[in-house]
């Protein structure tokens, strides 16, 4: 294909913003679009669970300075929303009528928080969290004493009901899954996590099989949640946090090929699409991975990132950046959590660090004979950070020695990559 | 330049910041390459101390969330921070490090 004269991205989040710099820093001259639904500039979601709900001021969030659009003559249109693809003419069709020709298009069009059908977006005293509007509302919501019922104990929901905490709120967290965050963390992180929230003053339910959610007072808009085997619990605010679902309504249409397994848009290493002119990235694309030889879909803020980089690369036909190794934080209940790699069958979890102390600062590692596949980390990100060359190399710890604290861990990953070298 | 003793040369390795507290501040003092740099200590991005991150080819990562900081220059590297880090002049006499604020 011919070198682009003109691409258009739709989707103004990480994925999106970082891909329109990350064109004009590879030297893309031509122009270029980057449309928004949100009135707002490109913002960090991270925060909008955290800081955005807690701080005494509402935090900066924007991912660039000001101006920086205009002055990389990137044209940001805010408030627009894409409503078709038209692949054969090559044009973004807008909710204003008005249609954008693309030589090439990314699709960084992210997620929407899935709904609960009891609990329809829009209820009073219901809340879902993604955009900044959503944080606005939740914060003024939060008010000391305010019972709050927290739906699903993800990542997202544990720093909600963290932040809301901190807002001086009872809050109860119902999850359907036996554990904390089962499919990311051993039994043991996840008890430690558990104790944690406990301890911060949250009532944690576990293995909850919800019957129904729904309002039973208009006037005083009280929430009744309904469960097996348990009483109801009253709410004055709930916020649901069951996770993403992915936007993928113009690849849809468009016909472009979908990845049955997780709902995301198929692109390969380069972020591209089923058709050649058509890119994705961030939270709604599915991505091939040569580390593993499969897709996956992941929301983060690394990948949103990363795949904005790489599709900006692919979009101008040169060679995809290196994969990182993923990294994933979530900060709740004054702990700094980080994964590193995912998880894996058959891993040895090994533990450094003691779970009982009150400043815990741990690590779990999840090995195969040593060698590092997946890490969490509480509060040791610098630890776990200087661990990173052994997961890219593959080169084994000792585990034993790594389970004591005693021998400082610079010393053990040198040891390691002397080994190999 | 007011100049305060603020450590001794034998408490500062190579690859392992060293957090200091002047009066209210918090500095981060790193030894690079034979050369001695100092910084404030708390990320400009959320709090926390770039004292306990990782040290690499004269760049600090805060621990928190992998802002990077060129601790020669201050200046940002990287996401999520935006703002640059302040960094101070610093001397070494005999075997004291001295900070200028």
């Amino acid at each position: 294909m011919n070198p682009p004269a003109s691409i258009v991205i739709v989707g103004a989040g990480q994925a999106g913003s970082m891909a329109a710099v990350a064109l004009r820093a590879q030297g893309f001259e031509g122009r270029l679009t980057l449309l928004g639904r949100e009135i707002h500039a490109p913002y960090e979601r991270p925060p909008l669970s955290k800081d955005v709900l807690c701080a005494s001021e509402e935090p900066a969030t924007r991912i660039h300075p000001d101006g920086h659009y205009q002055s990389q003559a990137i044209d940001w249109q805010a408030g627009v929303d894409a409503i078709a693809l038209d692949r054969a003419s090559r044009e973004v069709e807008l909710s204003d009528g008005r249609r954008v020709g693309y030589d090439r298009c990314l699709l960084a069009t992210g997620g929407d928080a899935r709904e609960l059908p009891g609990l329809p977006r829009g209820t009073a005293a219901v809340h879902y969290l993604r955009t900044l509007e959503d944080a606005r509302r939740l914060r003024s919501a939060l008010t000391p004493g305010r019972r709050v019922v927290v739906i699903g104990g993800g990542f997202l929901g544990l720093e909600l009901a963290s932040s809301a905490r901190a807002r001086q709120a009872t809050v109860e967290v119902l999850e359907t899954a036996p554990r904390l965050l089962e499919r990311f963390m051993p039994p043991a992180g996840s008890a430690w996590l558990a104790a944690r929230a406990r301890q911060a003053g949250i009532g944690l339910h576990l293995g909850v099989r919800l019957q129904a959610a729904h309002a039973i007072d208009h006037t005083t808009g009280v929430l009744r949640i309904t469960r097996d085997d348990a009483p109801p619990l009253e709410a004055d605010v709930v916020v649901v946090a069951v996770g993403l679902a992915p936007d993928t309504r113009l690849a849809r249409q468009a016909g472009l090929e979908i990845d049955p397994s997780n709902g995301g848009i198929r692109v390969d290493e380069h972020c591209r699409s089923s058709d050649p002119a058509v890119f994705s990235a961030g939270d709604c694309a599915s991505q091939h991975r040569a580390a593993t030889g499969s897709h996956a879909r992941f929301e983060s803020w690394q990948n949103a990132n990363d795949q904005g980089r790489c599709a900006a690369a692919g979009m101008l036909g040169l060679p995809p950046p290196a994969a990182s190794y993923p990294w994933f934080w979530t900060d709740q209940f004054n702990s700094n959590i980080q994964m590193l790699g995912l998880p894996a069958t058959g891993l040895t979890y090994t533990l450094r660090g003691d779970p009982e102390a009150a400043e815990a600062r741990l690590i779990w590692l999840g090995h195969r004979q040593g060698v590092p596949i997946h890490a969490i980390a509480v509060n040791a990100g610098g630890d776990l950070r200087q661990m990173r060359s052994l997961f890219e190399a593959g080169l084994p710890l000792d585990p034993t020695a790594f389970a004591d604290t005693t021998i400082p861990l610079r010393g053990q990953v040198k040891a390691a990559q002397q080994r190999a070298s | 330049m007011n100049w305060t003793r603020i450590a001794s040369t034998a408490e500062l390795q190579d690859d392992e910041p060293l957090p200091i507290v002047v009066g209210e501040r918090r500095i981060a003092l790193y030894r690079y390459n034979g050369e001695i740099y100092a910084t404030d200590n708390v990320c400009t991005h959320a709090y926390s101390l770039l004292s306990d991150g990782f040290l690499e080819d004269g760049c600090i990562e805060c621990p928190l969330h992998q802002a990077r900081f060129d601790i020669r220059t201050g200046k940002v590297l990287c996401a999520p921070a935006t703002q640059d880090i302040r960094t101070y002049p610093v001397r070494v006499d005999g075997d004291d490090i001295l900070l200028a604020i």
